[in-house]
């Protein structure tokens, strides 16, 4: 089985959609699971307690699980110096820190199935050094940094950590960003397109299946930076 | 459940987990956990710990491997066999 936070809105959506139409297990976690209908919790990924307690559960069901994917994320756009002390602490607490306490609760797990795939997400905002995310692009360079040493201590146990960095995909989380700045970023790809949830389910495909057992500790930009 | 049946718990937890790396050592209740000492390496550590998550869950307890003082040189539970074993007790005890 596969674990996916952030399983309700956005990429993590299109995750789940895209891995149970495959035929894969999946395990939803998000804070509101009224609208999935396949397994899933409710859990803040910023609550060391809760994401405790949503393992125990998994463990007691005695699933096997093979990979975790990091999906569930906050945006917030701020210049740094306007950026309230609430809103630091929240991007930091869920992006960052949500995304450390997942891989060190749920990674056990997937140490007893003897080998797996942990996928987490950063953004395209911290190669470009984006202005006006200083805090939000702290927090995706920290999980950059975390994924790269998480994968060498992972990989005695043929487990693989990536993440995947992608541009302004179409999501809730971009919805209010203005289309020019959008149209920025994109510019700054190789391939400057604009890419879909789908395409981030494509590469999770790909960081998933074992027959690319080479590639671990690696941060991957849909379109190139 | 008393000292001498967690000692018996950790010793063949650590020899099990020597075993799939083909490793033998003589494991006493003075054997280090952490450190150069230790037969066991970082990996091998968390490869036991999670065995003694699952001893725990069969002794119907929550056993914690991440507290604030596991890896501190003087205070850490992994100082050896018996400082383990004790820790390991004291978690059963007070969930008792």
């Amino acid at each position: 089985m596969i674990i996916v936070t952030g399983a309700s809105r956005g990429i993590g959506k299109s995750i789940c959609k895209r891995l149970i139409s495959q035929g894969q297990k999946v395990i939803g976690i998000s804070r509101d699971i009224s609208k999935l209908d396949f397994e899933s919790y409710s859990c803040d990924i910023s609550s060391y307690e809760e994401i405790k307690l949503t393992a125990q559960k998994i463990r007691k069901k005695g699933c096997s699980i093979t990979a975790l994917i990091n999906a569930a994320g906050i945006a917030s756009m701020n210049l740094a110096l306007l950026t309230p002390k609430q809103t630091t602490q929240n991007l930091i607490q869920t992006n960052l820190i949500g995304t450390i306490y997942c891989c060190q609760i749920f990674a056990p797990l997937i140490i007893q199935n003897k080998s797996g795939s942990i996928v987490n997400f950063s953004s395209i905002a911290v190669p470009i050094g984006l202005k006006g995310e200083s805090v939000y692009v702290a927090s995706k360079s920290g999980i950059e940094g975390f994924s790269k040493s998480f994968a060498r201590e992972m990989s005695s146990f043929n487990i693989r950590v990536n993440c995947i960095a992608p541009g302004p995909i179409e999501t809730d989380l971009t919805k209010g960003v203005d289309k020019k700045l959008i149209n920025k970023l994109i510019s700054k790809q190789i391939i400057p397109i604009q890419f879909e949830t789908s395409d981030i389910s494509d590469l999770v495909e790909i960081l998933l299946d074992n027959k690319f057992k080479s590639i671990s500790g690696q941060v991957i930009t849909p379109g190139g930076i | 459940m008393n000292l001498d049946d967690t000692l018996n718990i950790i010793k063949i937890s650590i020899k099990e987990n020597l075993e799939i790396n083909n490793i033998s050592a003589n494991i006493t209740d003075n054997t280090s956990i952490i450190g150069n000492d230790s037969p066991i390496d970082s990996m091998g550590l968390i490869q036991l710990c999670l065995t003694l998550e699952e001893k725990a869950e069969e002794l119907n307890f929550e056993f914690d491997w991440t507290t604030e003082t596991a890896m501190s040189k003087s205070k850490s539970m992994y100082r050896s066999v018996k400082t383990l074993s004790e820790e390991f007790l004291l978690q059963y005890n007070q969930q008792q």
